[in-house]
């Protein structure tokens, strides 16, 4: 691990700019031809995933030295990873990944954002990435849930800190259980024992309070024999699935977002959605559901000494293809009297909804500037409502909606599909 | 003033001249600039003679007016501005260096006129891009020099085509070559491994060619040029589309231009198409009767692989283009044949010049313009010689499509008696109305010529201001026919 | 070096705070220079305002749109346009849109492809300015280099705004020439290190008709995106010849009779990087289709703009290749391959496969000149790169060249390629030894002069003198010597 390794793919970056562009393949029209929130915002090329590259690659060089706008620009990116894919679209080289570790290493060296400091307090001090109010189970009271810990499930749901602390985001977990519940699931909560799964803190850069979240996480889950988690949320599938296995602290743990659980009840026939909604939606691709949710590859290898920069063994690059599109689509598809239109930067090229990397906490306005980015794009397509698969982004979409007064609605998938049910 | 003796020297005995009736030649044109007598008319027989003229030039601070193409002149722009100018004649000067049929490209004199160079050009299987009906005299190099209109719009990629590259004495005397004939070496040296004189861009950054078109010899004396050519046609079909409504044709020209269809296309209206014919008056009459108010003239060319098959699909494909738009197309419009016109535009005009053969005179007001505001420009046209008096239906109107179809130039044509004075006045009054008129209506005069060149600049003060500029680089003692552009 | 207080403020007072910054921290991706200052304008006027601010305290600039790599001078104030990024007009009737200077190809064209128009994309990629001088895929039937630009706005070295042709007169886009003569002359722009002094602003480029569909239906996964079906009107072949004498022969044969949308000569090596979806894959693919190969070949797409047009354009297609022997390369004539091809060759999305992928940098000897003489260079340059590939410097490609004629044969466009890895010092000694040989030969053998880098005086005598002029011109518009060469604006 460590930035060094990616020297070599860093100094790779030809300044193209395809980073700050969906993959040009793509390009369907003006106004939605941007895949970078940064660059689109900040202007400067150093805010793009190139721009990132050239600083490491100099930094690797030269040193680095963290002026207030060095630690400006690697703190405003929400690590979506879209740059990473348009880049991987022409260019054999890691970027995403360099980018990672250059907020790590800022963290290591105590070069933080006092508002990410002041979330990773709360973390330390509550296991969660928000403000804690009540206990983490409450939402579920009166569901009568078994408790995960204390009694055999099948399915672990792992709620997530924003979902079980935010009252306004009850209702997705009080709909993800009526849904398993509907299909006779036999699954359970952490409840109160449920604690962060480190993914934001991650994303910020605080790699050893997410190992601690992740080994907390995994030794309760080997505890209580569960071999199977489903998260309703993005950043907690990401966590589960990829952070904790390019940690190796998976193990054998099956982790499933619920869209793909839900698709996968549907197409079992163990759930069906009976009820006309009758709306016209379009679907936005989380980032850490989509392109980011991808399996992690582990890779281990050597550059091939010569004029290509190729690899023993050949390496295989993550460019977020192998994340989760079709699942929400086809249960969309499958709610009686709902229309999917789709806007123009989709699945793993899709603009991000503006929470990620803590941007939310340190750039409040610019992850509601980069969700007004996202409405603008859903209205274009002339959906009434923009769907989504992740609290953070229906929380960030919604704020966007409200501030534009627009009339869009926002909906988690579980929330069509509990209406519909 | 200069020492003819000295110009002898450099020419040689008969070709320089200060006989009266030599002088009083280049003294007035059929436009309306003031009358200035040169002191001589020079004939240089080479580039080496040219060069000492703008040596001795800048020596005497003497201007040059030089002039290519043979009289009748309609613009102005050789009748010196200053008295005490040497005319430059370069008329002589008429080597066709070569036609190259593989790279299509001759290179000729500023001397050769179109009859001189097109049989060489067909011999060779090739053809120019010609000007509307240009009269025998006119020069080649001349006519690509004034960035005349061509009529075939497909074939011009760039304003300044079909210029390929040029060999040219900057005010200041020094040579130039444009383009890849910049280098490396000499001419000769290039034609020893087969390099012909064809890609007009460059030397380096800039592209000089540009600097020396629409200049009217401000610049420098240009002894040679390179020229595009194109193909011969295997096949030819040409046809007229004709209508009362100008917008119908404009729309299926567009088409025809953007889809690369036709070859030579343009609109004329029926005063032009008549005079184009017309022997006389009465012939002029006769025709312009049958005739719809605007006609569109288009080709279709077939080439060397399965030139009938090109053309059948492509007069299938106007069949619906033409039924969409509701016109008729037809080999004929009146008394004319589309035939007839094609023929007649693949080469020089026949004396007597067409733009003479009415009433001795023409007037030419032409500008470019845009699909969109020209035929609002063209009713302004027609309501300004109704107020002045001049006949709106005298009017001739020449529509020719530019640079792909980016533009139009869009010329009036006043043909009037040039010895009656009410007559000419008329014209004068009217051609210099419409000019101020049409400026503010989106007329835009890329070439100005004679007294409205004032107006034109100073509309653009910017642009004004750099062309100074760079004219002081190329011409610093100012001798390069002075008076003339901007400058 | 930070610019001094004064001359920042001043500087901060045109753009706005958030949009200067002199911090070392950006310098890196500003080409790793030792900028005084980079500044976002957002429209001419502030442009004007700065260059104003650089002539006043004599502060060099220059202005960058896109920007690949490059290397500025020390203190400069560097004017990124990136947020000068509108489109003003697409002009259906007229044949025209009109830019500022950051938007992108894949921007334009794809509001374009909507109108059924195109231009002229650059070889360079549709993630570069669309507004650049220069060549690419579909010069065959949208011409190049300086020719597709119409009117321009231009702000001086001086900070005068220029507007050339119609616009200065007309506040027309259409033409870029004249009154009298063009100073499109000297409104040359973006090819390093001949760029014309000052910021070009906003440009009229010329558009053409687009007879494909007006959007790709783009399916498949990174790094593979096909096209579901090739378009009826549209084909795709690569054809290979016995000798460059016989494909020359066929490329001018098809340019004369107006057959081709795109006649690009790709050699396989470029083919192979376009098609390949990583670089192992690249390597593989070369070698198979190198052995497939009959010699030198191209690519070509037609497109018919009906059914009776693509009936005769593929008909006359097959009949000129037969009659040079050519042989169409089966092998990517299946119909996947056929709509990568096709959707990555008219949008140019793949340059930077064919270009930086393999090794990280890429040296090129780029000539726009007569082709068929251009090419009887290239055929030694290729020659000479053989001993490099042996020695493992530099990515196998067979020694090849590649080219296409522009306007439908008229002119030409060859160039050259050698794939490096940059961190190999001794390759990248051996390429910079092969560029200068090369571009040596091609001026003693009198087949053109390179212009590009450092010009020694010899060359520059035998070019007419044209530095000479070109210095005039510049100190004519430049008399502060604010506007230095240099600097791309890809």
């Amino acid at each position: 691990m460590g930035l060094e390794q990616y020297q070599g793919d860093v100094n790779m970056c030809c300044r193209c700019s395809a980073c700050k562009f969906i993959p040009l393949q793509h390009v369907k029209s003006y106004d939605f031809s941007y895949v970078c929130p940064s660059i689109s915002r900040f202007q400067f090329h150093s805010y793009s995933g190139g721009g990132r590259a050239n600083i490491i690659s100099a930094g690797l060089k030269n040193g680095f030295n963290y002026t207030d706008k060095f630690l400006d620009i690697v703190y405003n990116c929400q690590m979506c990873g879209a740059c990473g894919v348009s880049c991987n679209y022409a260019m054999d080289m890691e970027l995403q990944e360099p980018i990672n570790e250059l907020r790590i290493k800022c963290v290591a060296e105590g070069k933080t954002h006092p508002e990410l400091e002041r979330v990773i307090k709360t973390l330390k001090k509550t296991g969660a990435m928000v403000p804690v109010q009540g206990k983490r189970g409450d939402w579920a009271k009166g569901l009568d849930l078994k408790d995960a810990t204390k009694e055999k499930v099948d399915v672990l749901f792992h709620v997530g800190c924003l979902t079980s602390y935010n009252k306004d985001m009850h209702k997705l977990a009080r709909a993800t259980a009526q849904i398993l519940k509907k299909a006779k699931v036999n699954f359970g909560i952490a409840g109160d024992m449920e604690t962060c799964c480190g993914g934001r803190a991650y994303q910020m850069g605080y790699e050893k309070e997410f190992l601690k979240q992740a080994k907390m996480n995994m030794s309760m889950i080997k505890k209580a024999g569960i071999k199977t988690v489903v998260t309703a949320c993005a950043d907690g599938y990401h966590a589960f699935k990829v952070l904790y296995d390019k940690y190796e602290l998976k193990g054998d743990l099956k982790v499933l977002h619920i869209t793909e659980y839900i698709d996968m009840l549907i197409k079992e026939g163990k759930l069906k959605p009976k009820k006309a909604l009758d709306m016209v939606v379009t679907y936005h691709d989380p980032c850490r559901l989509g392109r980011l949710g991808e399996p992690w590859i582990h890779y281990k290898g050597k550059k091939i000494p010569g004029d290509r920069f190729v690899f023993d063994p050949p390496k295989e690059y993550r460019r977020g293809t192998k994340g989760v599109y079709e699942p929400p689509r086809d249960i969309i598809k499958s709610i009686p009297g709902v229309k999917l239109i789709e806007m123009e930067r989709i699945r793993e090229y899709a603009w991000c909804c503006g929470a990620g990397g803590g941007v939310n906490e340190s750039n409040p306005d610019f992850a509601e500037w980069t969700a007004t980015e996202r409405i603008f794009e859903a209205t274009a397509t002339g959906a009434e409502a923009i769907v989504s698969a992740c609290p953070w982004c229906e929380v960030t979409l919604s704020q966007a909606i409200e501030e534009n007064e627009s009339s869009l609605k926002v909906y988690d998938i579980v929330e069509l599909v509990a209406k519909a049910l | 003033m200069i020492d003819k003796q000295k110009l002898v020297k450099i020419v040689g005995t008969g070709m320089v001249s200060d006989r009266e009736e030599d002088l009083e030649k280049y003294s007035s044109d059929i436009s309306f600039v003031n009358r200035v007598r040169p002191a001589y008319v020079v004939k240089p027989g080479t580039a080496g003679e040219v060069q000492k003229l703008i040596d001795l030039a800048n020596a005497t601070k003497t201007p040059l007016v030089p002039v290519s193409s043979g009289a009748p002149h309609f613009k102005g722009d050789t009748v010196p501005g200053n008295g005490g100018s040497i005319i430059v004649d370069l008329s002589g000067m008429k080597k066709v260096e070569f036609v190259d049929r593989a790279r299509r490209v001759a290179m000729v004199e500023p001397g050769v006129t179109f009859e001189e160079l097109i049989p060489l050009c067909t011999k060779e299987g090739l053809r120019l891009n010609m000007p509307l009906l240009p009269r025998k005299s006119k020069s080649v190099t001349g006519s690509i020099l004034e960035r005349e209109p061509v009529l075939m719009p497909g074939y011009q990629w760039d304003m300044s085509d079909p210029l390929a590259c040029a060999g040219l004495y900057f005010g200041n005397g020094e040579e130039f070559r444009t383009g890849q004939a910049a280098g490396p070496g000499t001419l000769k040296d290039q034609w020893k491994v087969g390099a012909v004189q064809k890609a007009p861009y460059g030397p380096g950054t800039a592209s000089l060619h540009r600097l020396i078109q629409g200049a009217q010899g401000t610049m420098g004396i240009v002894t040679w040029m390179s020229i595009r050519c194109e193909v011969l046609p295997k096949m030819q079909e040409p046809f007229f589309s004709a209508s009362h409504d100008l917008d119908q044709l404009l729309d299926l020209m567009s088409w025809l231009i953007r889809l690369r269809m036709v070859t030579e296309c343009f609109i004329l209206n029926n005063t032009n198409l008549a005079a184009i014919f017309a022997t006389d008056m009465e012939d002029y009459q006769r025709i312009k009767e049958t005739l719809p108010p605007y006609i569109l003239f288009y080709n279709i060319a077939g080439y060397d692989y399965f030139p009938e098959d090109r053309i059948a699909a492509y007069i299938k494909d106007i069949a619906v283009m033409n039924q969409r738009i509701g016109l008729d197309t037809g080999k004929s419009a009146g008394l004319i044949s589309a035939d007839g016109l094609l023929k007649k535009i693949q080469k020089p005009c026949d004396e007597p010049y067409w733009k003479l053969c009415l009433k001795g005179a023409s007037q030419d007001i032409f500008f470019l313009t845009i699909y969109d505001h020209m035929e609002r420009q063209i009713a302004a046209m027609k309501e300004m010689s109704e107020e002045i008096g001049y006949s709106p239906t005298d009017l001739g109107l020449y529509i020719q499509p530019i640079v792909q179809g980016t533009g139009y130039h869009c010329e009036f044509n006043l043909f009037y008696d040039p010895y009656s004075y009410t007559e000419s006045d008329r014209v004068k009054d009217l051609s210099n109305m419409a000019t101020k008129s049409l400026m503010n209506m989106g007329a835009f005069f890329s070439r100005p010529y004679g007294d409205e060149a004032n107006w034109i600049f100073n509309r653009d003060a910017a642009t004004t201001d750099a062309l100074r500029r760079i004219k002081k680089i190329f011409d610093p003692n100012h001798v390069m026919n002075p008076g003339k552009v901007c400058f | 070096m930070a610019l001094s207080k004064e001359i920042y403020r001043e500087l901060e007072d045109i753009v706005g705070e958030e949009f200067i910054c002199s911090d070392p921290a950006i310098m890196p991706s500003y080409h790793g220079s030792d900028l005084g200052a980079v500044v976002l304008p957002e429209n001419t006027v502030q442009v004007q305002a700065i260059v104003k601010t650089c002539n006043r305290y004599k502060l060099q600039f220059s202005a960058v749109a896109t920007g690949w790599t490059g290397s500025f001078k020390k203190d400069i104030v560097y004017i990124d346009m990136r947020r000068m990024n509108r489109i003003i007009e697409i002009n259906e009737k007229n044949m025209y849109a009109v830019i500022e200077p950051y938007v992108i190809t894949a921007e334009l064209q794809a509001e374009c492809f909507k109108k059924g128009l195109h231009f002229n994309v650059k070889g360079a990629g549709s993630n570069c300015s669309a507004m650049l001088r220069g060549h690419g895929h579909l010069d065959q039937s949208t011409s190049g280099d300086d020719r597709n630009h119409l009117a321009i706005e231009w702000v001086t070295p001086e900070g005068e705004i220029v507007r050339s042709g119609a616009l200065g007169s007309t506040d027309e886009w259409f033409c870029g020439d004249g009154p009298g003569p063009s100073i499109r002359a000297i409104l040359t722009s973006a090819v390093p290190p001949g760029v014309t002094p000052g910021v070009f602003t906003k440009a009229a480029i010329k558009l053409y008709h687009w007879a494909g569909p007006p959007k790709y239906d783009i399916q498949g996964l990174s790094p593979k995106y096909t096209l579901p079906e090739v378009p009826k009107n549209m084909m795709a072949r690569y054809y290979s010849f016995p000798s460059v004498e016989k494909m020359w022969q066929a490329e001018i044969r098809l340019g004369e009779n107006e057959i081709c949308m795109e006649l690009m000569g790709f050699n396989v090596s470029m083919v192979a990087a376009n098609i390949a979806t990583c670089n192992e894959d690249d390597e593989r693919i070369f070698k198979r289709l190198n052995k497939e190969k009959k010699g030198p070949g191209f690519f070509v797409i037609i497109a018919g703009n009906s059914d009776n047009d693509f009936a005769f354009k593929k008909k006359a297609l097959e009949q000129i290749v037969r009659e040079a022997e050519g042989e169409s390369m089966k092998s990517l004539e299946d119909p996947e391959t056929e709509g990568i091809l096709i959707a990555q060759c008219t949008r140019v999305t793949a340059s930077i496969r064919e270009t930086f992928r393999a090794g990280g940098a890429f040296s090129s000897i780029p000539i726009m000149s007569q082709r068929d003489l251009t090419i009887k260079w290239a055929i030694g340059a290729g020659e000479a790169k053989l001993p490099l590939i042996k020695a493992g410097h530099i990515v196998d490609d067979g020694g090849a060249f590649f080219g296409w004629g522009v306007e439908q044969g008229h002119v030409g466009k060859t160039e050259i390629f050698c794939k490096f890895d940059p961190a190999n010092e001794k390759a990248k000694a051996a390429v910079e030894k092969w560029s200068k040989e090369q571009g040596r030969r091609a001026f003693d053998e009198s087949y053109f002069a390179l212009m590009m880098g450092e010009v020694s005086d010899d060359i520059k005598a035998n070019m007419c003198h044209y530095d000479k002029w070109w210095i005039a011109l510049t100190r004519a518009f430049d008399p502060n010597d604010v506007a230095p060469q240099g600097g791309p604006l890809v």
